[in-house]
């Protein structure tokens, strides 16, 4: 047997790489996923004070650090019973919103999008930033940076540092928000709505306008019947910052609907004894193996994850564009993986929406930002990354001081999907043990779908994710390789 | 006219923010690339060579392979820059130093069997400086983006960058907040080197010591305030457990 090892480079312990097993024929039988595994950082977080969380495990990840500070921090709000006053929540989620501007930015002229505004079948070398500047323009290129600035901007005013905010505490923020301070966003907040629709104008355009991406889209290879999973607020909208998490099933139908602390109820983790890495599913239908379908408990999270659990959006142009996908699929739930790009481009114009909302909201400037805690015990805080929900847990001691934490991340609940993403992609191009370049360009576009977070996204800016293939015979001697974007 | 000096950025572990605030740089990074030939930078670039004059490096050390991977690009380079908490002192990664590496590989994988595994073969948490010799560090976590063009300049055009030796109480002062000592919270302040702003004082939270332990001597222009509150540089430097883990001493060498 062969075991092809695709591995985005090593991050934080070394892992977060694709495994493909071929059977005797030569053909893919099967394809595993290993991602960074963060107990490294429930290990160290032992024993250290329940405030330092924050800013602790905000260094897992630079490119989602926000949404970890607040996981953590709404998981100390609850740990030490304490309600923050609706101004510090308004301000939590604002930075929020300046977080999924940036992130979502990135993703779509960065990472993703270069799939499909410069084309799959375009070379290498073209599917980056600068193919898609070509094809829609260099003003639209200062755009892009300029409103990428914004997000960050916005989250550095809130937050303090922009990449590593210092803000949150429990039972609310340090700091809050001046007069001028609430110009200066509210004019950015006001371009970021206009970008935002312009964005989807583009994905129309390039897109949804051509045959052919449409065909490759709606395709059975980049379908995956599963269940979804985000949070949603009372009335079932979509929400980044709070609520509670709903999970549909394969027709769309409610699975379930829970509050996070009861997440141990709902989500299992698999293990495969051959294998460290775990996969997350739904405890109440069970783990069947990698499978999609009714009868499997993989579920999907992330802007596609959102938009399915969800019934819709909280702000009139994200809803009219929701209701404009739903219909060009024929109805929800949408399954096609390659959706996730649109969804992501609904959820930008959602956060801009929102985002104005919030600094319209004259007492989002009230003085009251901070709430009195309480005696420590255990909590648990939920957000949407944006790559899906985000799930940390505290046990703290009565000196305030961590005795356990647990951390579900995004990337892992999106596990089990993103590997099958991979085996399918894999089984349409790696035929009778022939193996060339073109995996890399296959394997990358499914999974990037998600925007897995594990280095390998953040890796890629410009152009292909850094990646070495290991082909290895049956004797486990390595007998080919690719690499590329590695320097060794 | 000189030729521009090629640089080229290095990762190993850590969480990448200070090669995004590079990359963030936006049309600033135009103004570098006038006087620095960026030549390998795998967070926006695929392109790559080995020949290079300045290595930037970010991440700590955490494997025998990423050993060698350094000494390989320390021999290569003529000057090698350490940057970020993560490379200038190890960073939040040294937490976990306070375990035995084993200990830390049952709780994060279990039983598996990862025997002769290079990937898994962790050691404890080290700084660049404790593997190879470091020529200037860009501190902070993540790093600031004026100061790293500051010293990319200097070198460049062959200064010795100027990066304060004071500590973080001086520019916070500056920016007028009240003290965080006043307010009841602890504040690694008065023994970090400054040089981010004091963003997080200014923000209302505490200095947490992310650019680095500064020698006691610098201190003396706190001295009021450290009588003040009752407090010396050793109480201080007891608390200092979030970046500065298991140092010594100073954050860097100078
Ligand atoms: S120093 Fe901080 S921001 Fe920079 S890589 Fe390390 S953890 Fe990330
Ligand atoms: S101790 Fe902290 S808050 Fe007080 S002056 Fe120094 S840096 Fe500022
Ligand atoms: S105030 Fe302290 S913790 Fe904050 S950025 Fe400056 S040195 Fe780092």
């Amino acid at each position: 047997m062969k075991t092809i090892t695709i591995d985005p480079i090593t991050r934080l312990e070394g892992h977060g790489k694709i495994s493909i097993f071929l059977n005797d024929a030569g053909d893919v039988e099967n394809a595993y996923l290993q991602i960074p595994e963060l107990r490294g950082f429930e290990r160290f977080a032992q024993g250290r004070r329940a405030e330092d969380m924050p800013q602790i495990t905000s260094r897992i990840c630079g490119v989602c650090p926000v949404a970890h500070h607040f996981a953590s921090t709404k998981a100390l709000d609850a740990a030490f019973h304490v309600d923050p006053p609706s101004a510090a929540k308004k301000l939590r989620e604002l930075l929020y919103c300046g977080y999924i501007i940036y992130d979502h930015i990135l993703h779509f002229y960065f990472l993703g999008g270069p799939d499909f505004v410069v084309g799959p079948d375009a070379p290498a070398a073209k599917r980056n930033i600068l193919g898609v500047l070509e094809k829609v323009g260099l003003d639209v290129g200062k755009d892009v940076i300029k409103h990428r600035a914004y997000g960050q901007k916005i989250t550095a005013i809130l937050g303090g540092k922009a990449t590593h905010p210092v803000c949150g505490l429990p039972g609310g923020v340090s700091k809050g928000l001046s007069k001028d301070e609430v110009i200066e966003i509210k004019d950015m907040i006001v371009s970021c709505v206009g970008f935002a629709q312009f964005t989807l104008k583009v994905f129309d355009d390039v897109v949804l306008s051509n045959k052919k991406y449409m065909e490759l889209i709606c395709s059975d290879g980049y379908s995956l019947k599963t269940y979804n999973m985000g949070l949603v607020d009372k009335h079932n909208k979509m929400n980044f910052y709070d609520g509670k998490i709903r999970v549909t099933d394969p027709d769309g139908g409610e699975f379930a609907l829970f509050d996070g602390k009861e997440y141990t109820e709902y989500i299992g983790e698999h293990v495969e004894d051959w294998t460290y890495m775990k996969y997350p599913y739904l405890k109440k239908i069970g783990w069947h193996g990698l499978h999609d379908g009714k009868n499997s408990g993989i579920y999907r999270v992330g802007p596609l994850g959102r938009l399915n659990a969800s019934d819709g959006l909280a702000t009139p142009l994200a809803e009219k564009e929701y209701k404009r996908m739903v219909e060009t699929f024929g109805g929800k739930p949408i399954h096609s993986t390659l959706a996730f790009h649109w969804a992501r481009l609904i959820e930008l114009l959602y956060a801009t929406e929102r985002a104005k909302e919030l600094i319209e909201d004259p007492k989002i400037t009230s003085t009251h930002i901070r709430n009195d805690v309480g005696a420590p015990s255990e909590g648990v805080g939920v957000v949407e990354a944006a790559r899906g929900t985000l799930i940390h847990h505290y046990t703290v001691d009565s000196h305030g001081l961590i005795k356990k934490a647990n951390l579900v991340v995004a990337t892992t609940n999106n596990a089990g999907a993103i590997t099958m993403s991979v085996r399918d992609a894999a089984k349409a191009v790696i035929k009778g043990g022939k193996v060339d370049e073109g995996i890399l360009n296959h394997v990358e576009m499914a999974f990037r779908a998600y925007d897995p977070c594990f280095g390998c996204a953040t890796h890629t800016l410009p152009g292909g994710m850094p990646m070495v293939v290991n082909i290895y015979d049956s004797k486990k001697q390595l007998y080919r390789r690719f690499s590329r974007g590695v320097d060794e | 006219m000189k030729t521009k000096p090629r640089v080229a950025v290095f990762d190993f572990a850590d969480c990448e923010g200070c090669e995004l605030e590079i990359a963030d740089l936006e049309e600033e990074i135009l103004e570098l690339i006038d006087i620095v030939d960026i030549v390998s930078f795998r967070e926006v670039m695929k392109e790559h060579s080995d020949t290079y004059d300045i290595a930037i490096v970010e991440g700590s050390i955490m494997r025998p392979m990423d050993e060698a991977r350094l000494r390989n690009i320390r021999s290569k380079a003529k000057i090698l820059v350490a940057m970020g908490a993560c490379a200038t002192m190890g960073g939040i990664n040294k937490i976990r130093n306070q375990w035995m590496p084993d200990d830390v590989m049952t709780a994060v994988y279990g039983d598996a069997d990862l025997e002769g595994n290079p990937l898994f073969d962790v050691f404890k948490t080290k700084a660049i400086n404790e593997v190879v010799p470091v020529n200037y560090y860009i501190h902070g976590c993540p790093i600031d983006r004026d100061e790293f063009k500051h010293v990319i300049t200097s070198i460049a055009l062959g200064k010795k960058p100027e990066i304060p030796r004071y500590p973080v109480c001086v520019e916070c002062k500056k920016n007028e907040n009240i003290c965080q000592f006043e307010l009841g919270a602890f504040c690694l302040g008065p023994i970090t080197r400054a040089g981010c702003k004091a963003i997080c004082p200014t923000h209302n939270s505490v200095c947490e010591g992310c650019r680095g332990l500064i020698k006691k001597a610098e201190t003396d222009c706190v001295k009021d305030l450290l009588e003040r509150y009752k407090l010396s540089y050793e109480d201080i430097r007891r608390r200092c457990t979030m970046y500065n883990f298991g140092r010594e001493e100073c954050g860097v060498d100078e």
